[in-house]
């Protein structure tokens, strides 16, 4: 005879759930380890993040690296590359104790009360562009009405930038068709004449089609619309614990950028050593770290010095985030609440 | 006089829907509900215990509020709309091929061994390496999501079908041709209605992968839909809660289809006993 418990059901429903609720708390509890300060016995242990691939553009942290800069620092450095958002979480959770990343993503993070900082800039132009061929006739902002703009996706740096880009020139993102490429193909795109226009970085995308024989124009968001750069961003949680590490970091990376401003070959040997594969092509090479250097070299740096941050431009890039339609920016926030002092050398 | 008959050792599905409502609610409701609130408590408990921040493992009920203000607020709305079109029309695209594929493969040795290797084949190839190809080659507009979504429910249908119409009594289909039916009218009137059951079967795995695939497609290049949304909540707003907001949506959207799929069942299969 079949006898129908209420019971037995509700207790399997009630194990299962359990089960499932503690795995996701493991995980999580797995990927969230509190970054205690791990000293070797001489030397500071730091995590640095740096971007989505290794490459000549990380030059400086190679040369700092393979010159002993760090070890003369008093500090174990070890490179992780990550995409920008993930690396924003990891600095927040303290995995990685240092990583790149600019204001497009900082921004928003800390409007949703994500613990980083920015301690100092490194790209004191802003890298993202908007670039197409000569022959597309896209030479100023005004041109790209009717046009097609190619683009990783409608989130990110490149997504901010060209928002901004369009608005300084009364323009929106109707005045233009988007096309996506999750991929990151859009430069292939362009030169296949898929699109008119596309966004990328200024030591990427643009001096892989000059090689091509393709004369690019280059379109600058600090030329009409100030966003900061790329720079050394830390947990707030991590900056109380290895303030001093961090600030020494932060000297050998942009004693290291000096030397390779003043002889390119020291960033490229140092980058070739540490990424061999790259060693195939010096030439491209050399173009993507000179381009990189001009990024570092904007007019705040070459006034104040490497490094430096200005906080005027993140207070222009706070007003035009928060003015953009479908704003990232949660909630209102300052621009103490996203800069500390406490790298600067 | 005679013994009364004995109750069958398995009650009959009339018996099992023709229970009293506060039985019928007792029965089905109570332990889902009771499951779903166990596992919200020990989701707070974990984040209490952890002192978890949100932007690693949001409470239930930040996530709750997130997901009320993200439908008030029309953020999630209209990624929702472009995520369920996708699956409908991709659900319908496969679930066409899949059974037109499942009936040949079931009648035809010669189709079933010529197709099968490849069929298979496309199944075991992980749909997220295809779908940045069919977005290469087709665009990243609704066309090529609606592929992508009828790839992926392609196969269990297909399958279910053909192991359906496999199955079927010949002795009734050998009633049809005594009876004259043509086999168009055999296939539409007893062998499709007795295989329903496995058809039916393949299109409940085949709807809750619809909606897998659509994700999958709209990561591959789209401009909207909750796998965007996704996207756009982890990597450019930073709102984890909306991230996770976004998931309870995408769940609710399989359970939503894969009931419904399950009341047509019920109806249909119920109306042929």
């Amino acid at each position: 005879m079949h006898r129908h418990s209420f019971r037995s059901p509700l207790l399997t429903s009630l194990i299962a759930a359990a089960v499932m609720t503690l795995s996701v708390g493991a995980l999580a509890a797995t990927a969230a380890e509190p970054a205690d300060e791990r000293e070797a016995p001489d030397r500071t242990e730091l995590m640095v993040g740096l971007g989505f691939i290794p490459s000549v553009q990380f030059a400086q942290f190679y040369l700092a690296e393979e010159a002993g800069y760090y070890e003369d620092a008093g500090l174990d450095v070890t490179f992780q590359n990550k995409i920008d958002p993930e690396l924003i979480t990891l600095l927040a959770q303290g995995s990685v104790d240092v990583g790149m990343a600019d204001g497009t993503s900082l921004i928003p993070a800390v409007s949703q009360g994500i613990p980083v900082v920015y301690g100092a800039t490194i790209y004191s132009r802003f890298p993202n562009v908007v670039f197409a061929p000569s022959s597309a006739g896209v030479g100023a902002v005004a041109d790209l009405a009717g046009k097609s703009v190619g683009i990783p996706g409608r989130y990110g740096s490149s997504w901010i930038m060209l928002q901004a880009l369009l608005a300084s020139a009364g323009m929106s993102l109707d005045d233009v068709e988007v096309v996506t490429y999750p991929d990151f193909g859009q430069g292939v795109a362009v030169a296949q004449g898929q699109v008119d226009a596309a966004t990328g970085f200024v030591n990427n995308e643009p001096i892989q089609l000059e090689r091509e024989g393709v004369k690019v124009d280059i379109l600058r968001v600090d030329d009409v619309a100030p966003l900061p750069g790329p720079g050394l961003v830390v947990g707030t949680r991590t900056l109380e614990a290895k303030t001093d590490a961090l600030r020494a970091f932060t000297k050998a990376t942009l004693r290291a950028m000096e030397d390779i401003a003043a002889d390119p070959q020291l960033g490229l040997d140092a980058t070739f050593a540490r990424v061999p594969e790259l060693a195939g092509d010096p030439e491209t090479q050399l173009a993507i770290l000179e381009a990189t250097i001009d990024a570092w070299m904007g007019e705040h740096a070459l006034g104040q010095g490497l490094g430096g941050v200005d906080r005027d431009a993140w207070q222009s890039a706070l007003d035009i985030m928060t003015a953009l339609p479908d704003s990232v920016v949660a909630s209102p926030i300052t621009v103490d609440q996203l800069i500390t002092d406490a790298l600067q050398p | 006089m005679s013994a009364p008959l004995a109750r069958p050792a398995s009650e009959p599905s009339s018996t099992r829907t023709n229970a009293p409502p506060a039985k019928r609610v007792l029965r089905d409701v109570v332990p889902v509900a009771a499951a779903a609130a166990a596992f919200v408590l020990i989701w707070q408990l974990v984040v209490l215990v952890g002192s978890y921040p949100e932007f690693i493992l949001p409470g239930p009920l930040v996530v709750a509020a997130r997901f009320v203000s993200g439908w008030t607020e029309g953020v999630i709305g209209p990624h929702f709309l472009t995520t369920l079109s996708e699956v409908l029309l991709g659900l319908a695209l496969g679930g066409v091929a899949g059974i037109v594929t499942g009936i040949l493969l079931a009648r035809s040795r010669l189709a079933a061994r010529m197709l099968s290797p490849y069929i298979v084949a496309a199944q075991a190839t992980p749909i997220l390496a295809l779908a940045p190809l069919i977005a290469l080659w087709f665009g990243t507009g609704l066309a090529s999501r609606m592929l992508i979504c009828a790839l992926i429910c392609f196969f269990p249908i297909a399958v279910g079908t053909m192991v359906g119409i496999r199955s079927v009594d010949p002795r009734l289909v050998e009633l049809g041709r005594s009876l004259r039916a043509t086999r168009w009218q055999r296939l539409g009137r007893i062998e499709v209605p007795s295989a329903l059951p496995q058809i039916l079967g393949g299109l409940r795995i085949g709807v809750t992968l619809a909606v897998v695939g659509a994700i999958v497609a709209e990561w591959a290049g789209g401009d909207q839909g909750l796998g965007v949304l996704i996207n756009l909540s982890r990597g450019s707003m930073f709102d984890i809660p909306l991230m996770f907001a976004t998931l309870f949506t995408i769940a609710l959207l399989g359970v939503a289809l894969y009931l419904m799929v399950v009341a047509i069942e019920r109806r249909l299969v119920r109306t042929r006993t």
